[in-house]
């Protein structure tokens, strides 16, 4: 809801550039529009999901220039020249495909709603923290809420996650020392 | 575990088929539906008022808004759409009727008062507030007792006060036990009203084909087959013509097993104007409008010999449901659930029961995980407590001294439900030696603190009441509840395997578990079975996903179907193999002679010949297809029975009570995977120890809600519970197919009475007991200072 005629806000369409996913885009958008929406209803990338639209429930998580941002909280306009990645862009990334195969083996998801936004969530922590504890886990994590599972399977996916990742780095540097 | 020896893929902890989109964010929740072209997207101005009358409401600027193509309010409605009534007047039951749009009165903040159709979502919200509403504001009535005063306002004048639902019953004899008691405790138990919150707020989709006056609505529900009954009723379609798809489903618990007036709308705007309608609910409305739960109060008494044996126990149980009774299952869901679930691991037979549901000027309130067990539970083990202490016996010894033993069992208990088993002891002592009991009490001190902490141990004992079929619907007086389920197993021509099932899923892994059970019928891989739900087009007749009844019944149904055309396989490969039907397996995907691998035809082969693609005929008399349709259902219900440990801390400072240890050992007969089991307890136990210690909606006395967001009512964080540790006992039913029982909401059933136990425990130097749901800080701060009763 808005203050502002309405009909004002068609009219007010700004030309957005951005990269989303490694693509770069162009299109008209609202100010108004929220990056979420500009994810799913203009981009038709819905893996972004939306629980509460208040910066709370970290469904929406989103990469911006490689920083988690809530795209609830973030308008379109906004990731002007910058660079947004959703679940969908994750790819073959490596730490996103350690997390992606933990979640499976350790049912670390169940409606699966609230899924992508922890995958982005542990994604940015193992980045920063390669071999983080179960505290260090469940503090990062609480950004987002996920109803379904306890977190208990999450957090012991992302530890699993972080184990063999570490384990494919020392299988590498195993490799490396012995070259 | 024990040995699952006759099994190849029951019981297994196989990985979820589901898994791999939902993890790539290709999953299909409502609103990531490809937008169907015309669509008008819904948005509902809600009642700002807790009670009131409509006396205008002026749509004109909403109107006259570019791309807002209507705007309807229930005068113009008038009664093309039939009121919601789920409830006929019989014996403990008034009716009572709620319109889809109300026209003259509103009952609480959030009865919808008007509807915008749009191009656009966001114009359509614009129009909201463009809407002018003159409603004359009524005294509303919002907590139990004003609603039970004499003279209170009524939320439904023509049912003569607000108790549109109440039952008594008394065992033989009660009074005479009750008064041979050496003692009685009694307390009065409050818990604070929760919302579900799944974390995909509600929505739906309908789209209708004018030409065939058929529709399509896609909606995020956990019971499509009720769903469209409720459209056919309130909108006067044939359900020949009427598709519900439940698609991916972000979570349910249980406010999504009702219908709901959205849905209606949806279904009856697209038919009227001939294009697709969506709306999409966000939180805020959320949690205004759909279901709450657990408003309640349980008055207990319970009375027992000197050395400690339970005799007699009364139940007076009131219950806010908000101001409309739910759709389908109406006013007693709840209520009677608090008085029956109460008898549930303790031996006692006598019981006195009253129960009833209170209407208000708040939302609806119904289902929500575990309905009135937690609550039921927290109030009994909390008795125990308090008994405990006043025949100075100890809490564990007073347990298993009234704990029914396996020798006990078949068991009727005194509220008459009837369980062929219960493994409470075993599942007693596996679940205090996994936490360490005897450690954990050798290392508390006396007055329980350690540094600024107080520490506390509970352990309660529940059972969890899952698997009810239609004869457990028909005595609760439930109309629109069929109870049974129904399964449809199809090898195609290509000899893959597909199944149909009459549920929808929200998380629970159906799909995986379903295709274990088909799988070990007909000797192919899980991984080869395409299982489908929550669409009613593909799938046969059922109730749906709630109380715990998935892997009982529709497990049952799909175990039973896939039973049957493994048969027909059977007699197929018999006839071309010139062998005994009897002397046919089925494995790795052939149907062989036993044992011997030259002997045998692939599931392709035979496929191919029940669909005459293959030079060979089928057997004389055989019909073509290979496929089955099986319902299931099973005798009343089965007791799944789990026993919870947790070790808490308060901080004495603060009174934040922190749940440091969790363990549960419970039994739910025959598992299919515990993977998913052992997820259905995790993420009960955290919505329990929500429930526990800081959830809850809250209205003011006027009638208006102040948890409107997740910063109001806060939900556990991944930081606020433990790991929780699990021991599986396993006891199969032998009442019901393959001996499963269900798992769904054993989990919040025993986290709420363990958390309260253990910081009963860890307030024990003070002699305060708590008796109100959350334990909040403040509620723990006010027990800390109050003067220690009895010294
Ligand atoms: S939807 Fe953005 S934080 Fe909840
Ligand atoms: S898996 Fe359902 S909310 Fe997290």
């Amino acid at each position: 809801m808005t203050d502002t005629p309405p009909d004002a806000n068609a009219a007010d369409r700004r030309l957005l550039r951005t990269t989303v996913n490694g693509i770069a885009r162009q299109e008209l958008v609202e100010p108004r529009m929220l990056l979420s929406d500009f994810l799913r209803r203009t981009l038709h990338l819905t893996g972004t999901h939306v629980g509460c639209a208040h910066g709370v429930c970290g469904c929406c998580t989103v990469l911006v220039d490689g920083a988690t941002a809530r795209a609830c909280l973030t308008f379109a306009v906004q990731v002007q020249d910058r660079e947004v990645q959703s679940v969908e862009g994750l790819g073959e990334d490596p730490i996103a495909a350690a997390l992606r195969a933990s979640f499976h083996e350790c049912h670390a998801l169940q409606c699966g709603y609230c899924t992508p936004g922890f995958l982005m969530a542990a994604r940015q922590l193992l980045s920063e923290t390669p071999e983080p504890d179960e505290e260090t886990i469940r503090v990062a994590l609480s950004g987002n809420i996920c109803r379904c599972t306890g977190y208990v399977n999450i957090v012991r996916a992302v530890r699993h996650a972080a184990d063999s990742l570490a384990a494919a780095r020392d299988q590498q540097q195993g490799l490396s020392d012995a070259r | 575990m024990p040995g699952n020896a006759p099994f190849r893929h029951i019981g297994r902890p196989m990985p979820r088929t589901e898994d791999a989109r939902l993890l790539a964010g290709g999953a299909a929740f409502v609103d990531d539906l490809p937008e169907l072209p015309g669509t008008l997207h819904m948005a509902c101005m809600r009642s700002p008022v807790a009670h009131g009358r409509i006396r205008e409401i002026d749509t004109s600027g909403a109107l006259g808004l570019p791309g807002v193509h209507a705007v309807l309010t229930g005068a113009e409605l008038g009664d093309r759409i039939a009121p919601m009534v789920a409830d006929r007047d019989k014996a403990g039951f008034r009716e009572t009727r709620r319109d889809i749009l109300p026209a003259d009165t509103v009952r609480f903040v959030g009865d919808t008062i008007a509807v915008v159709l749009a191009d656009d979502p966001y114009v359509a919200e614009d129009a909201l507030s463009l809407i002018v509403a003159d409603i004359e504001e009524l005294e509303p009535v919002v907590a139990i007792d004003a609603a039970l005063a004499d003279g209170a306002v009524l939320v439904h004048p023509e049912i003569g006060d607000n108790i549109p639902f109440s039952i008594a019953q008394t065992t033989e004899g009660f009074e005479a036990a009750f008064a041979a008691a050496a003692a009685v405790v009694s307390d009065v138990f409050t818990s604070t009203r929760l919302a579900g919150v799944a974390m995909e707020p509600r929505g739906c989709v309908a789209q209708v084909d004018v030409g065939l006056d058929s529709l399509t609505l896609w909606s995020s529900t956990q019971v499509p087959h009720l769903l469209r009954l409720a459209i056919a009723e309130l909108l006067d379609w044939p359900e020949s013509r009427l598709r519900v798809i439940a698609p991916d489903v972000g979570g349910g618990f249980g406010p999504k097993a009702h219908v709901y007036p959205e849905e209606i709308l949806c279904a009856y705007l697209a038919r009227r104007h001939g294009r697709p309608v969506k709306w999409i609910g966000d939180r805020q409305d959320d949690f205004l409008t759909t279901t709450h739960a657990r408003d309640s109060r349980f008055a207990v008494e319970m009375a027992l010999s000197a050395d400690g044996d339970i005799l007699a126990v009364r139940n007076h149980v009131d219950v806010n449901i908000g101001a409309y009774a739910c759709f389908p299952f109406g006013a007693n869901a709840e209520a009677g659930g608090g008085a029956i679930y109460m008898p549930g691991a303790y031996r006692f037979a006598h019981y006195d029961f009253r129960a009833r549901s209170v209407m208000t000027h708040t939302a609806p309130a119904g289902v929500y995980r575990g309905v009135a067990a937690p609550v039921a539970h927290f109030a009994f083990e909390g008795l125990l407590d308090r008994a405990a202490r006043k025949l100075g016996l100890d809490p564990l010894a007073l347990r298993r001294r009234n704990l029914l033993r396996p020798d006990e069992y078949p068991h009727v208990n005194a509220a008459g439900i009837r369980s062929d088993g219960g493994s409470h002891h075993e599942c007693l002592e596996r679940a205090l030696a996994a936490i360490d009991h005897d450690g954990f009490r050798a290392a508390q001190p006396a007055d329980r603190r350690i540094g600024g902490r107080l520490v506390g141990i509970g352990v309660a004992c529940i059972t969890e009441h899952t698997g009810q079929g239609a004869s457990r619907y028909r005595t609760r007086g439930l109309l629109r509840v069929p109870g049974m389920e129904g399964a449809t197993v199809r090898i195609e021509s290509d000899g893959n395997v597909s199944v149909a099932i009459s549920q929808s899923t929200q998380g629970q892994g159906h799909l995986t578990a379903f295709a274990q059970v088909v799988a070990e019928s007909l000797g192919v891989d899980p991984e080869q079975i395409t299982v489908s739900e929550g669409d009613t087009a593909l799938s046969p007749f059922g109730s749906g996903t709630f109380a715990s009844r998935g892997a009982v019944i529709a497990g049952g149904a799909a175990y039973r179907a896939s039973q049957e055309v493994a048969a027909k396989i059977r007699r197929i490969a018999a006839h071309h193999l010139e062998v005994a039907e009897g002397d046919i397996e089925l494995v790795e995907g052939h149907a062989r002679l036993k044992g011997v691998r030259q002997m045998a035809l692939s599931l392709r082969e035979i496929a191919g010949i029940a669909h005459s693609l293959d030079p060979r005929a089928l057997p004389e008399g055989e019909e073509y297809g290979l496929e089955a349709r099986r319902f299931y259902d099973p005798p009343g219900v089965v007791l799944s029975n789990a026993v919870h440990a947790a070790c808490v801390s308060i901080d004495t400072d603060t009174g934040q009570v922190r749940v440091e240890r969790y363990v549960v050992a419970h039994d739910c007969g025959r598992i299919i995977n515990p993977l998913i089991v052992a997820g259905q307890v995790h993420g009960g136990v955290a919505q329990g120890l929500g429930q526990a210690l800081m959830e809850g909606v809250h209205y003011d006395e006027t009638g208006q809600l102040l948890t409107t967001q997740l910063l109001d009512y806060i939900v556990p964080l991944a930081a606020d519970v433990p790991d929780i540790a699990l021991c599986h006992v396993e006891t199969p039913s032998s009442d019901t197919l393959l001996g499963i029982k269900g798992a769904g909401e054993g989990g919040v059933i025993g986290a709420v009475p363990a958390i309260a136990l253990a910081v009963n425990d860890a307030l024990a130097g003070r002699g305060a007991m708590v008796s109100r749901l959350p334990l909040s800080p403040e509620y723990i701060l006010s027990l800390m200072t109050m003067p220690a009763p009895g010294r």
